[in-house]
């Protein structure tokens, strides 16, 4: 047997990967994050409203997730309520932010590891999808509009009309990359050559947000972190390695459990999920776009001091669980578990995460193609 | 015809929000068609190896015992800005540190580990910068022109400017009427809220965020993140002393700026005490 | 004489028919009878008995203020600071007593006449503002407690301002100035970190 440690790069970060082979199969697969950036004891002492400026900055990519399940944590924690008009900003913000990140993923990060793409494409999207978070959130990356109580925002029906329109000019022009009934050029030309059955994984998926369509199938008391070899903690669910993420969460929708019962949880379904969904989030944002009340106050002003508290949202990668324990107005405690984590857990060859699983079996020249198809955020698990 | 400048973009310890930003640059493509890329961490390029290059560009902090690419963080950096004629930092870790650890300018108020490179160093803080400011570095340097420079290597053209300047709730600030709360169009931000725009360094409010908003704009504080101090602490309240703000607008005494305030305030400006928008008459 | 002087003459005389018959008792012409001159002449260097009277605040508290400054630009402790401006406050309770009289009785009882034109601290900005800078570096300097300006100066000012009003009602069992270090001492521990 030869092993093969092989850095990974260009998933915002790095990760080891040593692949255990046999000729050119891969037999089993270890990942090895090797950073640490210490977020989480950067924010003890700290005023909780501090870690809306902080915690974006886990992640340049989907900062705006970590944003919101802090927002959400502290609102759990100290038992805060907020208006429909701020909660239907945040969905708008967050689902936006997992838009541009799949389609950045999609031409920046996976294509070109199979095959050569005019990679600017993404930015075509991605760099319009920002104006429209900005227009709400001020700017993208790395707002903090979203605190407990609310949103910082106090727009006018100007602002809705221009949100509205981009979205509908977005959503339009996405249909050329995958359409609503599923038909996408670049997506077949990807998969030109390479087999639709590759990749298969562990087939156990887990959903625990809420935000957006999504439908949590899950509980986070059963979520357990265990020591691994690796900087990152492996994580559980009910003692299992399971699967987030977009694939997870969408098959519920009609035409990808198709294609599920076709490929099974092979990574072709897996992409098909993640730029699919793009067009049901879009969907999804211009329905409720319609149900703001301007009317409503953006904030109110949390009256307690005190308390611990959850806050999860499905990110772009999976599930985001962000953990608080505030003190007299002060952090005492922070935790965070990212989507990555789940995905990308070290187990055993008898007992393999999800990509683990996926690589397993497969010829190593797809290691990477495989690999990145989870949409690996090293920068995250590096927290 | 010319070879193309060669570019290295390498990070630090980084969130890649940088690189990120970059991406909003609306004429991206444009540019990186000047250049050749010869390294980044994010886009599509060559393998990393050692090699001369015209510009380096530093995303992220530096930090002891950390690997990068397989190499001690600080030796690779201290390689790389060995083989390059040019560096531009870009991010307040890279020129500060910021929440990740040193700068490679400074490091927080301090000299940083290479100072000394101080004369082919451009500094382009901010979390994130915009991207046309890392856009205008990289041009102005493609194009030799001249940059003019702060003594901590920033950009006038860009830092000069406060984040107050062209900020919609200047006439709040005009007339000290500070916001009673978040989420309203009224108020300014920077007695309450934590706001530093007018002693921060940046031209977020002059040229706009994604093309369209800021965050003063859309009710968020400026939390100085162009400045070797981010990120303070308590950033959602503004620092008083005796009920009086502790930073005060840049370029004026504390007395004149009392003065003024107190004018201000006892002058009021009925429009400005009421709602901007509402049913009255 | 020049204009100026001649209104700083008219100022005093206004200060003292004030402090004796009280500001609404004073009517120009008594002004003007008591510096011999006529009331229309009167009416060449103030307009009104309320232009006269805010002329005479922002005066007042120009003074204050000037002084005040000095203190504050000592390089010595809030403490000592402390001691320095209660000390000027009684010496001028004792040697320009109308003055304070005026700022205490006049500006503070008859807000309604400076309504227009003195509102807020427009008149008394010199002296807020150099109290405001005490406070402030003195917080700085991590010798005062940070707390609420008014908490602050209404302690200061309002313990300083009953003493003089004992003082002036001839209620004090000593002379005013004897009372500098014990009034210092309590100011300074009340305020102290």
């Amino acid at each position: 047997m030869i092993v093969n440690k092989k850095i990974i790069t260009k998933i915002e970060g790095e990760a080891t990967l040593k692949l255990y082979k046999k000729n050119e199969i891969i037999e089993f697969a270890q990942i090895e994050f090797w950073q640490y950036r210490g977020i989480e004891e950067f924010l003890k002492n700290r005023h909780y409203l501090d870690a809306c400026v902080i915690n974006p900055r886990v992640c340049g990519i989907c900062g705006h997730s970590h944003l919101i399940a802090t927002a959400k944590a502290i609102e759990d924690a100290l038992n805060i309520e907020i208006t429909e008009k701020a909660k239907i900003l945040r969905e708008i913000t967050l689902g936006l932010e997992i838009i541009q990140n799949h389609i950045k993923w999609f031409y920046l990060t996976l294509y070109p590891t199979i095959k050569k793409i005019d990679f600017f494409k993404a930015f075509e999207f991605s760099k319009e999808i920002a104006k429209i978070i900005a227009i709400i959130a001020g700017q993208f990356p790395h707002n903090s509009y979203a605190i407990p109580g609310g949103v910082t925002c106090d727009l006018t029906n100007l602002d809705i009309l221009k949100i509205k329109n981009s979205l509908k000019k977005m959503f339009d022009k996405y249909q050329n990359v995958i359409d609503i009934k599923g038909d996408s050029k670049d997506l077949e030309n990807l998969f030109n050559g390479i087999s639709k059955e590759l990749g298969k994984s562990i087939n156990k998926f887990l959903v625990l947000g809420d935000n957006l369509y999504f439908k949590s199938n899950g509980d986070v008391e059963f979520v357990k972190e265990e020591q691994s070899i690796s900087f990152n903690k492996n994580v559980l669910y009910k003692d299992e390695f399971v699967e987030v993420g977009p694939l997870a969460r969408n098959l519920n929708n009609k035409l990808i459990k198709v294609i599920y019962n076709s490929y099974k949880d092979s990574i072709y379904t897996r992409i098909f999920a993640r730029i699919y969904e793009v067009n049901l989030i879009f969907k999804y944002l211009l329905k409720i776009i319609d149900e703001i009340n301007i009317n409503e106050k953006s904030y109110i002003k949390p009256k307690n001091c005190s308390g611990t508290g959850i806050g999860i949202v499905e990110a772009p990668r999976g599930s985001l669980i962000h953990k608080v324990e505030i003190e007299n107005e002060k952090i005492k405690n922070y935790e965070i578990i990212v989507p990555t984590q789940f995905n990308l857990s070290n187990g055993t060859k008898n007992k393999p995460s999800a990509a683990q699983a996926s690589l397993m079996n497969e010829n190593e020249k797809f290691a990477d193609f495989i690999f990145k198809c989870f949409d690996i955020c090293a920068i995250c698990v590096s927290h | 015809m010319h070879s193309k400048s060669k570019v290295i973009w390498i990070d630090g310890v980084s969130c890649y929000g940088c690189s990120h930003s970059f991406y909003n640059y609306p004429e991206i493509k444009e540019l990186l068609e000047k250049i050749e890329l010869i390294y980044h961490p994010l886009l599509p390029s060559n393998e990393f190896k050692f090699q001369r290059c015209d510009i380096l560009i530093i995303e992220g902090a530096i930090k002891n015992n950390f690997l990068r690419l397989d190499f001690d963080l600080i030796e690779l950096i201290s390689k790389l800005i060995n083989l390059s004629k040019k560096i531009i930092l870009i991010g307040t870790c890279s020129v500060y540190g910021g929440i990740f650890g040193e700068g490679v300018l400074f490091n927080k108020e301090n000299k940083g580990k290479f100072f000394k490179y101080k004369d082919k160093i451009i500094s382009i803080p901010g979390c994130p910068p915009h991207p046309e400011w890392i856009a205008y570095a990289i041009e102005m340097i493609l194009n030799k022109k001249r940059l003019i420079l702060d003594k901590e290597n920033r950009p006038k053209e860009i830092f000069s400017y406060t984040s107050h300047m062209g900020c919609v709730r200047n006439e709040y600030f005009e007339w000290k009427i500070d916001a009673k709360n978040f989420g309203e169009k009224e108020g300014c931000l920077f007695y309450e809220q934590g706001c530093q725009g007018p002693y921060t360094h940046s031209s977020c409010n002059k040229i706009l965020w994604n093309e369209v908003n800021s965050k003063p704009r859309a009710g968020t504080p400026c939390f100085g993140c162009t400045e070797k101090t981010f990120p303070k602490k308590n950033l959602f309240k503004t620092e008083t002393f005796m009920g009086i703000p502790a930073n005060i607008p840049l370029g004026v005494s504390k007395r004149a700026y009392l003065t003024l305030a107190g004018v201000a305030k006892s002058l009021k400006n009925e429009r400005l005490e009421r709602k901007l928008i509402d049913d009255s008459e | 004489m020049s204009k100026e002087e001649k209104k700083l003459e008219i100022m005093k005389t206004a200060l003292n028919l004030f402090a004796k018959n009280g500001f609404y008792n004073t009517t120009i012409a008594d002004i003007a009878r008591e510096m011999g001159m006529s009331v229309g002449n009167m009416y060449n260097y103030f307009p009104s008995k309320e232009s006269l009277a805010k002329e005479l605040l922002i005066y007042t508290s120009k003074l204050f203020g000037e002084e005040l400054k000095k203190i504050n630009e000592m390089d010595i402790s809030s403490k000592e600071k402390i001691k320095k401006i209660v000390e000027l406050y009684f010496k001028m309770a004792k040697e320009e007593p109308e003055l304070v009289d005026y700022f205490m009785r006049v500006y503070l009882s008859n807000k309604e006449i400076f309504a227009n034109g003195c509102e807020g601290m427009l008149c008394v900005s010199a002296f807020v503002t150099e109290i405001m800078i005490f406070f402030e570096e003195g917080v700085r300097r991590k010798e005062l407690k940070n707390q609420d300006f008014f908490a602050a100066f209404g302690l200061f000012m309002g313990y300083l301002g009953g003493l003089v009003f004992l003082f002036r009602e001839g209620i004090l069992g000593k002379d005013i100035e004897e009372y500098t270090n014990s009034v210092s001492e309590n100011i300074y521990n009340a305020l102290k970190i």
